[in-house]
């Protein structure tokens, strides 16, 4: 069975109609990556499945809920963490505190410390300092450790490799492809490298509408499905 | 793409972290040295024996501003909303702490009424639950309803409102207005039938299901209304009320007000408990239908009911042990009774506020200019409800006991001369009053570490700090960020609210206070940068010493050139000149002192 | 189906047929006196030039006060609804027109100006607000009493001329003020449609792009507070004019909020809103004052928060968007009548 399912999904943001009917699946344990153009709808899937853009029309299922119509705050606790484009971690808050903001239940982060520390060392050493100095890959991977301090099943990882130096890239990667073994992922993802030896299925997303989907190894070699809904070749 | 620009703090050395922290600040600190700079100044050209007490009095308004402006800051820093209805919550609890203190038995009188219309609120499972059962029914049973809430609210408006000017000097338009309201009455009822007769189906608009709502709403409404009237409540007695300046005696005086004859509100009090109660529920049943709860109805628990219990059982032990909960309040020291105002004031301002939030702020946070301009309208509201209610605009209230002596042994003496009980105390040589430069101060200073500790130390405070930047992510975590808000504006109206009850012994009520205090708290919250906490402190202090030191000015006159006599600037200008820092401030740095700069 | 009668848009006969709606009401106003003097006074036509007493007299009062007022929300209505500023600072737009003189209008308009490059949004509201406390306080302190008359005002201030002179030529002053009102306002929709006026919205919608479009957007804010202060202004001459009595009170935060209640109740950016707005406004007051005394600004405030939370677009943006969808649907039906399938493109997101 599938842990998201995601069929018909219309959404507007204010008069503009983003999403014009988005199905896609992603079963427990593997890594699905949302591919598309700028502005095809990629981030509003994410934010539709939280709850952050509501869906007009359509339903999203998570493991055998409709949630469709639920607040985003309801989802997130069913266990979906989120990390959103451009980090969006607290600024005024110290690592720590962005880490236990994120805690449903007390003892939360002090069970997963290690886990967390173990993929991203740098955390640990910057513990105490807030969050605006961090540098901007600290930041990204801080934004993937608060989404994995609560139990979360499902993790939207949105645009993980956005303005990273490829060193700290192949660090993102490595630690996203531990921590699959502790959750499922949707991923969206820009840099097409990234994505195909990342995922292990692929939804592309076009002018709103989800129009393929199929195994990341066989798109990797059709360069005419790539051309025409991700633009350049790779 | 962007590249890895910003480098990691680590690489980078302690001096050249401090030089370009100085570079990224260099307007912020000159701004605040020549801040500094001018308040130093003012002062030394002060009376040696005056300074401490200016200082001291500036501490006091800065107290009371920062009341207003705490709460201010964290709404606007939370909600992006500027609560400029903050001032008249200052106000109101100024005026509900004035009654607590001086009329308490009228207090009393009105919190009965009040707890059974709001006891059933605390049964909310129960009323959602029933509103999916009449989102279920048959069109005719909401057809029916409707006339029927249309009838009872215009018999209850013609028994309240419509009646009730009758008796009043200019009834010459009374007839008329009675005609007019009787044909919009009408011609609401032909376009419910209307709609009756042409409904869609109930399940599939909500067009029907609202109007369902309102009909609920309305009855409830009207029922506790015209419940009111008939309950036997002090203020009805025009002689009994008439003992205390008040809204009804000074209208009698004026021969405004016709009272009511005494056999209009002779209701048997089991029957007005009966109503008021069922109107209560009938509100919350109403506003349970306005939106569908399918997806998240709860059971009912015994903790519901035993709040409903308890609130009734509250509203039975008032209404009985009235008499003697009144004596015993007024046997106690003005002291206590102060304590007392100040502990429902603060609570009638949270729940004022969390009321405001939830029903008018709430459905307008993707309209922000929307949420400014109801805040405006609630304010004035607020100005012209207490004007209703308390009639004399302005009151004075006196100085607790504890705060109050005199005679022998006063002034007293040094810092302990403050707890001596006399009104004013003696230190380093200027003349204090204890209340106003030692109290205020005092609890200024407590709801300063107070907040900070919230804030800095608990989980909510965290909350509150990650909502300021962010509200959206809090959300996505899995935080209720609605119910942080909720709890945002309450706990900042209680402050306000408090700071009101805090300034009526000093400075007396009148419906203007509140407007006077939201300008400082603006302007300390603007000086200090909007979002700050601990700017909208430092700003407020900044207000209040601005304030007192040019009073000062004002008595012995500032020697400006080219003038022969010194100018005085009379009292009235002093506000000016904290907005004209204002003014400065945000056009040198937009941001304010600590605020973060936009980016 | 017939195509659609062309008409003539371009001469004299173009521009009655532009103005129609300006100049029935205009026709409709100047008539107004006369037929109440005939109708409920039982007084002949001169008497309306010869300012008998009477309803005709009274209500032309009334009817200049709601002129005054729509002058006054007019000008907000460029500033808030067309340009997208919120100022707290208006009611220091009037009061200077009441208390001092035109010239100075232009003065403020660019005190404002200086401001305007500096801060935005809520920081150039409460500057504004600022701005005019400063002025709120001063004019009614006692420093300034020779001048300003403290809280009391200024009384009897004399007209300059014949026809400024409310209590001996009403029906002048009554003409006068509807042609100063109904002259602003082709003005201000003139404004509108001229380029100008596109850019004034687009820097309401969104400044950035309005100045990356090499737009200088201060030059366009400028213009709009300039116009808006100098109208503001006219009106307050005008009051000064009207009323025995000049308050401080025009200068307080309550008369910003009174103009942001005219346009509130008419239509935010619409400026025909401000007109409706105005006598919608000015009448309620009136009557419900009457009808109900102290009780009625309660229900004024009343009124206003449910305007906000239920009729967000006034009066007139409501029917303009009701309008709207009966033509649309107008529409639709006849392209399903003629089996026309004109598919409009959606928008580029």
């Amino acid at each position: 069975m599938s842990l998201l399912q995601l069929a018909g999904i219309q959404t507007f943001i204010e008069q503009f109609h983003i999403l014009e009917g988005v199905d896609l699946e992603v079963a427990e344990g593997e890594i699905v990556a949302l591919l598309g153009r700028n502005g095809a709808g990629k981030t509003t899937t994410l934010r539709t499945i939280l709850g952050l853009n509501p869906a007009r029309s359509g339903s999203v299922v998570f493991d055998g809920d409709d949630i469709t119509a639920r607040r985003s705050f309801d989802i997130a606790a069913m266990g979906i963490g989120y990390v959103p484009e451009h980090r969006a971690i607290f600024a005024d808050l110290s690592v720590e505190e962005n880490l236990r903001i994120a805690e449903r239940k007390p003892g939360d982060l002090a069970r997963k410390e290690e886990f967390i520390f173990g993929l991203f060392p740098d955390l640990k050493r910057l513990i105490r300092l807030p969050g605006t100095n961090l540098s901007g890959g600290q930041q990204q991977m801080l934004a993937v450790a608060r989404a994995l301090v609560a139990d979360n099943r499902l993790l939207l990882i949105d645009e993980p490799s956005e303005g990273l130096a490829p060193v700290i890239i192949e660090q993102m990667m490595e630690a996203i492809r531990q921590l699959s073994s502790e959750s499922t992922v949707l991923l969206v993802e820009q840099n097409f490298i990234v994505a195909s030896r990342l995922a292990q299925r692929y939804v592309i997303v076009e002018e709103g509408r989800s129009v393929k989907t199929g195994s990341i190894a066989d798109l990797v070699d059709d360069d005419e499905t790539i051309r025409r809904y991700l633009g350049t070749g790779s | 793409m962007t590249t890895d620009t910003k480098p990691a703090p680590e690489t980078m050395s302690k001096q050249a972290r401090r030089a370009e922290w100085l570079r990224e600040n260099r307007t912020r600190l000159s701004v605040i040295a020549a801040l500094v700079f001018i308040l130093l100044a003012a002062l030394m050209g002060l009376e040696p024996e005056d300074r401490f007490a200016t200082i001291m009095q500036g501490l006091s308004v800065g107290a009371l501003t920062f009341l207003v402006a705490s709460g201010l800051s964290l709404i606007f820093g939370l909600m992006d909303v500027l609560n400029l209805a903050h001032g008249e919550i200052f106000m109101l609890g100024a005026y509900v702490g004035w009654t607590i203190y001086t009329r308490f038995d009228t207090a009393l009188d009105v919190a009965v009424p009040l707890l059974l219309v709001a006891a059933p609120f605390t049964l909310m499972p129960l009323w959602r639950r029933l509103a999916e059962k009449i989102r279920q029914l048959d069109v005719n049973w909401h057809g029916a309803l409707w006339v029927v809430a249309l009838a009872v609210a215009y018999v209850a408006w013609f028994l309240v409102f419509a009646r009730s000017r009758a008796d009043a000097p200019d009834s010459g338009a009374s007839g008329f207005v009675i005609t007019i309201v009787t044909l919009v009455f009408a011609t609401g009822l032909a376009a419910l039938l209307w709609r009756w007769r042409h409904h869609r189906s109930v399940g599939e608009t909500a067009g029907e299901m609202k109007l369902t709502a309102w009909s609920f709403f309305i009855v409830g409404l009207g029922a506790a209304v015209v419940a009111v009237t008939k309950f036997p409540l002090v203020i009805w007695d025009a002689e009994d009320f008439a003992k205390s300046p008040s809204n009804f005696s000074v209208q009698i005086d004026l021969g405004q007000l016709a009272p009511l004859p005494p056999d209009t509100f002779g209701w048997p009090t089991l029957m007005a408990f009966a109503v008021l109660l069922a109107g209560g529920a009938l509100i919350a049943l109403g506003l349970s239908c306005f939106r569908t709860h399918a997806g998240e109805l709860i059971a009912l628990t015994g903790r519901h009911w035993a709040a409903f219990g308890g609130m009734l059982a509250a509203a039975m032990v008032l209404h009985l042990g009235k008499v003697s909960i009144n004596e015993w309040i007024f046997g106690l020291s003005t002291t206590w009774r102060f304590f007392l105002a100040m502990a429902v004031a603060t609570g009638v301002g949270a729940a004022v506020g969390a009321f405001i939030e939830v029903v008018l702020i709430r459905p307008l946070y993707d309209r922000p200019i929307y949420q400014l301009m109801i805040t405006l309208g609630v304010g004035f509201i607020l100005i012209e409800l207490v004007r209703e209610v308390w009639g004399r605009p302005e009151f004075t209230m006196a100085r607790p006991a504890a705060f109050n002596g005199t005679g022998e042994g006063c002034p007293g003496e040094g810092l302990g001369g403050f707890f001596s009980g006399c009104s004013t105390v003696e230190v380093f040589g200027s003349r204090l009053r204890v209340y106003n430069e030692g109290f205020i101060v005092l609890v200024g200073i407590l709801v300063l570490i107070g907040v900070t500790l919230l804030l800095k130390r608990t989980r909510i405070g965290m909350v509150i700090r990650a909502g300021v930047q962010d509200p959206e992510m809090v959300q996505a975590l899995g935080i209720n960020v609605r119910r942080v808000f909720t709890l945002v504006f309450a706990m900042g109206s209680g402050l306000a609210a408090l700071g009101g009850v805090l300034a009526a012994p000093s400075i007396g009520l009148s419906t203007g206070m509140g407007a006077v205090f939201l300008l400082g708290a603006i302007v300390a919250l603007a000086v200090g940068g909007l979002t700050s906490f601990p700017g909208a402190a430092a700003g407020a202090v900044l207000v209040g010493l601005l304030q007192q030191i040019i009073i000062r000015y004002g008595q012995t006159g500032i020697s400006v050139p080219f003038l022969d006599e010194p100018f005085k600037p009379s009292p009235t200008v002093v506000p000016a000149a904290a907005i004209l820092l204002m003014v400065v401030v945000l056009l040198v740095l937009p941001s304010g002192l600590f605020g973060r700069s936009e980016r | 189906m017939t195509a659609p009668t062309m008409t003539d848009r371009t001469g004299l006969t173009g521009w009655l047929q532009r103005r129609r709606g300006v100049l029935i009401t205009a026709a409709l106003l100047v008539a107004f006196p006369f037929i109440i003097s005939i109708v409920v006074d039982g007084q002949g036509l001169a008497a309306v030039w010869s300012n008998e007493q009477g309803n005709a007299r009274f209500l032309q009062g009334l009817a200049i006060e709601v002129f005054i007022l729509a002058l006054y929300a007019l000008s907000y209505d460029l500033i808030l609804g067309v340009t997208g500023l919120l100022s707290f600072g208006h009611a220091m737009f009037f009061a200077v027109g009441a208390y001092v003189v035109l010239i100075a209008a232009l003065l403020q308009a660019f005190l404002f100006a200086i401001v305007l490059p500096r801060v935005k949004g809520i920081t150039f509201a409460l500057v504004t607000l600022g701005f005019a406390s400063v002025f709120w306080i001063v004019i009614q302190s006692s420093d300034l009493q020779e001048w300003a008359g403290a809280e009391i005002g200024l009384q009897g201030v004399e007209a300059p001329v014949w026809f400024l002179d409310t209590t001996n030529h009403r029906f002048a002053f009554y003409l006068v003020s509807l042609a100063i009102l109904l002259g602003v306002f082709v003005l201000y929709q003139r404004i509108i449609d001229a380029p100008a006026g596109k850019v004034f919205a687009s820097i309401r919608e969104n400044e950035d792009r309005s100045l990356m479009l090499g737009y200088n957007t201060f030059w366009f804010k400028l213009m709009v507070l300039v116009v808006a202060s100098i109208t503001a202004a006219l009106a307050g001459a005008m009051h000064t004019m009207h009323q025995p009595i000049v308050t401080p009170n025009v200068a307080s935060l309550a008369f910003t909020v009174t103009a942001l209640l005219i346009i509130l109740i008419g239509g935010v950016g619409t400026l025909t809103g401000a007109l409706v707005g105005a006598a919608v406004y000015r009448l309620l007051q009136f009557y419900l004052d009457r009808w109900y005394g102290a009780a009625s600004e309660l229900l004024i405030g009343l009124a206003y928060v449910l305007l906000v939370l239920y009729l967000p677009y006034g009066i007139v943006g409501t029917w303009r968007a009701r309008s709207l969808r009966i033509k649309e649907g107008r529409d639709r039906l006849l392209q399903m009548v003629t089996g026309a399938s004109k598919e409009t493109s959606s928008p580029e997101e």
